[in-house]
């Protein structure tokens, strides 16, 4: 078999895996049926309380040595951004806290939830915004405002949970926070950091 | 892989995005009518069974509605088809390929027999069990390359994968198809 043959075997191949295929009848109403009612989980109150119970932390017991070494482990990152990174512009540092506010801040009716402080150095940043499941991950929607230093930061209150965030940097670069735990990378290949909001601050 | 839609017809993804997102949930349909022609044969020859096919397609369209305000509005397809990518490994590793998935599809190979007559049906049969046989990895790639045309950046951008590991799957996903059809062709 020579090399055009074997050529002419793969597009005969490749011309039947470009055939449209069969697919149950009402499937895209099937998909529609599933949107909406995903919609509807994102909207109802008693919807969202259920999800948020389903995803709620739990306490997890360690033992001493496992505490250090969590702890070192913490202590291996800050150390790595002692030493910077050497694009420039890619933010020296980034973290998220909690604020220990005085009250409890609800952002919806009934949702009990905590203020939270973002916290981005990056002096050669134009715009930064925090963007997360809490807010659609939506750049417009909480954009940072900067200190004089080039320190970037946002607060708002987050629902008491578990929340998988990111900073845009410039409108268009994804930075996620060293300082926190990150999300394996999710369907759009990219990893989120992590941020649990519990009853009381750290 | 651009965005689709006949501006003189049809609105483009990214006004139809800015729709759905402005809260019409059923202007997601014209999403979901564009797309999924496209997506059910990626699904359908990468899992060989209809029903984790749909099951597939049905979760890349809810997760990609779940968080579309992250979605570059012009390239709504290509980021749909990383979510599908996605979801077809995990419904691949999950179930794993059952036997004989394709000749079990009684409906594809119904419809393949009334189309096509019995000569295609039975090349067409021969080809999916040449598919299921490839390594998944092999075949997302041949798939990607000769069932949606993608170059090799676009693939790299759904996949993850380096340009040169897609090129390398796509050739011996090619060498591995013609060793098993040049076998059925002799027979």
């Amino acid at each position: 078999m020579s090399d055009i043959e074997r050529d002419e075997l793969i597009e005969r191949v490749a011309r039947e895996v470009r055939r449209p295929v069969a697919v149950g009848p009402g499937l895209d109403a099937r998909i529609m049926a599933a949107v909406r009612a995903e919609r509807s989980r994102a909207t109802d109150p008693a919807a969202r309380r259920a999800w948020r119970w389903l995803v709620r932390p739990r306490t997890v017991a360690l033992s001493p040595l496992a505490g250090l070494a969590m702890a070192a482990g913490v202590a291996g990152v800050m150390v790595l951004l002692g030493r910077g990174d050497s694009r420039p512009a890619s933010p020296a540092a980034t973290t998220a806290v909690l604020v220990p506010a005085a009250a409890d801040v609800r952002p919806a009716a009934n949702t009990p939830a905590r203020e939270v402080q973002f916290v981005l150095v990056a002096p050669r940043a134009r715009q930064v915004a925090v963007v997360g499941d809490f807010n659609d991950w939506d750049p417009a929607r909480t954009p940072m405002r900067v200190s004089a230093s080039g320190v970037w930061s946002a607060r708002l209150p987050l629902a008491l949970g578990r929340h998988e965030y990111a900073f845009v940097v410039d409108g268009a670069g994804w930075t996620l926070d060293p300082s926190a735990p990150s999300a394996p990378a999710d369907d759009f290949g990219k990893p989120n950091s992590v941020i649990t909001v519990g009853e009381s601050a750290p | 892989m651009p965005s689709e839609g006949n501006p003189d017809v049809e609105p483009s993804d990214a006004a139809v995005i800015e729709r759905v997102l402005g809260g019409d949930v059923d202007a997601y349909g014209l999403l979901v009518a564009r797309y999924r022609p496209r997506a059910a044969r990626f699904a359908l020859h990468m899992l060989g069974n209809r029903e984790d096919a749909e099951d597939a397609l049905q979760d890349a369209f809810v997760r990609a509605y779940r968080s579309l305000a992250r979605c570059d509005r012009d390239r709504f397809g290509a980021w749909l088809f990383r979510i599908l990518v996605n979801r077809c490994r995990t419904s691949g590793a999950r179930r794993g390929r059952r036997q004989q998935t394709f000749v079990a599809d009684d409906f594809a190979l119904e419809s393949a027999a009334v189309e096509h007559g019995e000569e295609r049906s039975a090349w067409r049969e021969e080809i999916d069990r040449a598919l299921e046989r490839l390594d998944p990895a092999q075949r997302e790639a041949f798939l990607l390359k000769y069932g949606d045309e993608l170059s090799y950046e676009e693939m790299a951008e759904m996949t993850g994968a380096g340009v040169s590991a897609l090129k390398m799957r796509v050739k011996r996903a090619c060498d591995r198809l013609r060793e098993m059809l040049r076998e059925v062709e002799r027979v």
